[in-house]
């Protein structure tokens, strides 16, 4: 007897498509329900920011890093300042280095609950991604309060922190870090704890260790897989080694550790928020910094761990006012290159959710 | 301390067998090649005793006039080590091994390079533009490229030099 | 009450007496006329709330106002929608099979109007009664993963495609349990009835004699409507809309009132065979106990949809499969055997 073949259908998912986060777009290959192949196609929001670099000054770059992971705007920020800062070796007050550690935890935490939302999302679990919309609100809001905007917080400056928080900030802050146990809590019940999600996602989508560190994958993906390697602790940049945490690790190396992964990290931010709350001292937030700024000749791979991976901003400078060379190497860019690596063997609907655990943002996978 | 010495010392005889030269800018250490030893050098620093700098952070390029320099951002998963490894290449036939043999993960990064910068890599398995469409003419990063709107560059390529 | 209860029944022998002889065929056509009417009127309607209700109740599982600025507390919103949709250019793809893309929506739509005339809604208000309603019922609203793969075939898109043949695999599993799962109130009743099962349930609904069969059928019912979690027809994060993707305007309308209008008829079917149809106690008429229950069934249905994720289609055909036949056949047995224990005793005791 011959096995009949069917034949392969080819489908094109994006750029416009529900569940590409943006404007990913793949074309997949089927044989029935199960992809054989997948092409990732990307680019659609390319705005060549590297490029605009060389014409910006050092200072007219920061908003441009709001864009990239536009989810966790002050990490970029942080990022990008910090390495101009080791480049032009400014040393800035106290007081901006525990702002900016509390802002990037409350963006990582604003991060990781879009990706639980989305994740939830790309599995019709749409009252999950309706509570962790609700509680991102109130982060949102405490960005609000002191920078005036919600999404592009654009926060930070080369020499410290743009500006002091209001005095409702703390309050407010108090109250969200006292809620998120429960909020955490009700993630769990409604979605990482129901059958459905769990069938779908445990021991989909097995990312190995060996097969991790080979593709250059950093974050929780690369935690979810077994590593323990997270750059606050391996390579603490600004007053991280200050701080009491655990990096979480988890080795079921499949799409439900990957999501998981992201509850744990949140707990970890809440605990070092809590500790700068307690240790920030008061002063003043912004160095004495040149109001036009010529860091000398020299070169500089300055990398955070963004909520997504690692964050790299690969500065050059020629000694003029503008970089000479800004790269950025951005985490996601290349975390989604495991989606063709993974997926084959997987039906359509794995894929998606492995997708969402990769957690792309096309603002920093395009540049 | 030690780690970084032993790691200095493993850069500096790595650097005698490929004819190389040692920096240290701002406390890295940068490792600078000619274009044709990038692979043995990659895969010597990859098997490092004791500091294997076998992670491939990124890998980008840069235009620094007469030459291209493929930059390497090598560090480990297991330990602080880094490394900064730059493979100096010819602008005029920019061509360079491809470390995806290495790094599976270097797929795209090469990918962008080429996008952006026009550098060949050799033994990549899908060398094509990445963000950019396969028609757009020039390498966006090069210093040379022009920025002007689509109607001037038009003249402006055709212009003579000194017009 | 009683009056209450017997006032349509009143009405149509009021009517029939228009007619010189209450039996004659003029008054038999004109009384199916008014009963279709009605049907169609109750999906529209149905459509209409349940649309409004669905968007509500999302809001309220995930914490979320839902639509409020259109008339008091956004009641008018479904009917803007509606309108919106009228207006909407009405777009055939190129490629599109055309008779087949054109008339997909409509056997989608007629069908739950087909399957709710056999529905009894009250005392003697049956649209049509049929000795077979239960046949009937399960005969047409199979017809309905015809439709959809009519819909994703002619569409002539990979999405629909995919959505059409997701339709078929899963309808055609969910059949199974969902007709063995009414086989054990059909075997207590000995009849195939719809009116009869509802009177057979008096004195207690089958819901407490047959809890297996009720949820078998309940869950069946809500694949066979393609809810969520089993909404793997219309999956929209992964093939857009399914086989609806590329239908625009009314005829997309049309899916939509199909949609519920299935939804309200499984309700209505669910009402029927297990939770007593339209008795209830005396003090509310006969028709609002029916649209209660059917209220019931609905906002569990809505309330599963908004809680859970969907399901993946392996697991969905293992759950038909593996899990709900073999208890399907095991409620039969089981109610063979306690059909059988109870005339041995009713033996003896007489």
């Amino acid at each position: 007897m011959t096995l009949e073949r069917t034949e392969e259908l080819a489908l094109n998912l994006g750029p416009q498509h529900p569940s590409m986060h943006g404007v990913f777009r793949m074309v997949a290959h089927f044989d029935g329900e199960i992809i054989t192949k997948i092409d990732p196609k990307i680019g659609y929001l390319h705005r060549g920011l590297e490029k605009l670099a060389e014409s910006r000054t050092y200072a007219q770059f920061i908003p441009y890093t709001d864009r990239l992971d536009y989810l966790a705007a002050p990490h970029n920020n942080m990022a990008y300042v910090q390495a101009v800062e080791k480049l032009a070796n400014i040393q800035i007050p106290e007081r901006a280095e525990y702002l900016r550690v509390i802002f990037a935890e409350l963006a990582r935490i604003a991060s990781h609950l879009v990706f639980i939302g989305s994740l939830a999302l790309d599995m019709a679990g749409w009252t999950a991604w309706g509570y962790c919309f609700r509680d991102r609100e109130r982060i949102l809001d405490l960005f609000e309060m002191t920078a005036g905007s919600r999404l592009t917080v654009n926060a930070m400056r080369i020499g410290g922190f743009s500006q002091e928080v209001p005095d409702e900030f703390w309050p407010a802050l108090k109250s969200f870090l006292d809620d998120l146990p429960e909020m955490l809590e009700e993630y769990q019940g409604i979605f990482y704890g129901n059958e459905i999600a769990m069938g779908r996602m445990k021991s989909v989508g097995i990312l190995t260790k060996e097969d991790a560190a080979n593709f250059s994958t950093t974050g929780p993906v690369l935690r979810a897989s077994g590593v323990k390697h997270d750059l606050r602790k391996d390579a603490p940049y600004g007053i991280y080694d200050r701080f009491e945490f655990d990096v979480p690790v988890l080795y079921g190396c499949d799409s439900y550790d990957r999501g998981l992964i992201r509850l744990l990290e949140i707990k970890e931010s809440a605990k070092i928020i809590r500790q700068a709350m307690r240790d920030i001292p008061e002063g003043p937030i912004m160095a004495k910094v040149p109001k036009v700024l010529k860091p000398p000749v020299g070169e500089v791979y300055h990398a955070v761990e963004n909520p997504k991976g690692e964050l790299g901003f690969y500065l050059v400078s020629d000694g003029s006012t503008k970089p000479a060379r800004l790269r950025i190497r951005s985490a996601t860019f290349i975390n989604i290159q495991l989606l063709p690596a993974i997926s084959p063997g997987w039906k359509i609907q794995d894929v998606i959710a492995i997708f969402a655990t990769l957690d792309a943002v096309l603002g920093e996978v395009d540049k | 301390m030690e780690n970084k010495e032993i790691l200095r010392k493993h850069v500096d005889e790595l650097a005698v067998k490929v004819n190389g030269e040692v920096q240290e800018i701002l406390g890295a250490l940068v490792l600078t090649v000619k274009g044709s030893y990038i692979t043995e050098t990659l895969n010597a620093a990859k098997n490092f005793a004791d500091v294997p700098c076998d992670f491939l952070h990124d890998l980008t390029a840069v235009d620094v006039g007469e030459q291209f320099a493929v930059v390497y951002q090598l560090s480990s998963l297991n330990g602080p080590q880094t490394l900064r490894v730059k493979g100096m290449i010819d602008r005029d036939t920019p061509v360079i091994e491809s470390v995806t043999r290495i790094w599976r993960g270097a797929n795209f990064l090469e990918r962008e390079a080429y996008d952006m910068f026009g550098i060949q890599f050799k033994g990549h398995p899908n060398l094509k533009r990445i963000y950019l469409w396969e028609e757009f003419e020039g390498y966006p990063l090069r210093k040379d490229y022009v920025t002007e709107s689509v109607e001037k560059r038009a003249v402006i390529l055709t212009m003579k030099p000194g017009e | 009450m009683d009056a209450l209860n017997k006032l349509p029944l009143n009405i149509a022998a009021a009517i029939r007496g228009l007619f010189g002889d209450p039996h004659s065929i003029w008054a038999d056509l004109t009384m199916t006329v008014i009963g279709i009417v009605l049907v169609i009127v109750l999906i529209v309607l149905a459509a209409l709330i349940l649309i409004l209700l669905e968007r509500k109740i999302g809001g309220w599982a995930s914490q979320r106002p839902g639509p409020n600025r259109l008339g008091p507390r956004g009641w008018f919103q479904t009917i803007a929608d509606a309108l919106k949709l009228l207006g909407k250019e009405d777009v055939t793809p190129a490629e599109a099979d055309r008779f087949i893309f054109k008339i997909a929506p409509m056997i989608v739509f007629a069908l739950p109007m087909m399957t709710l005339a056999v529905i009894p809604f009250g005392m003697g208000m049956v649209p049509i009664d049929l000795d077979l309603g239960i046949m009937y019922y399960l005969a047409i609203s199979a017809i309905s993963t015809l439709a959809l793969l009519m819909a994703g075939w002619g569409s002539n898109s990979n999405y629909s495609m995919l959505g059409g043949m997701r339709a078929v695999a899963q309808m055609i599993s969910y059949e199974i349990p969902l007709i063995f799962s009414l086989l054990g109130v059909v075997m207590i009743t000995q009849t195939f009835s719809l009116s009869k099962i509802v009177e057979a349930q008096s004195t207690i609904p089958f819901v407490v004699i047959q809890p297996i069969a009720f949820v078998i059928y309940f869950i069946a019912g809500i694949a066979e409507v393609n809810r969520a979690p089993f909404d793997l027809v219309e999956a929209d994060q992964e093939i857009v809309a399914g086989p609806f993707t590329e239908y625009t305007g009314l005829r997309w309308g049309l899916f939509f009132l199909g949609e519920y209008g299935n939804m309200t008829a499984v309700a209505a079917l669910i009402t029927t065979m297990f939770l007593g149809g339209w008795q209830g106690p005396g003090f509310l008429p006969g028709i609002v106990w029916f649209f209660l229950k059917v209220g019931i069934i609905i906002f569990l249905m809505m309330w599963i949809r908004w809680t859970f994720p969907r399901m993946r289609i392996d697991h969905l055909m293992g759950l038909a499969w593996k899990v709900l036949l073999p208890l399907s056949l095991l409620n039969i047995l089981l109610t063979g055997l306690g059909i059988y224990i109870y005339q041995y005793v009713l033996r003896i005791g007489g």
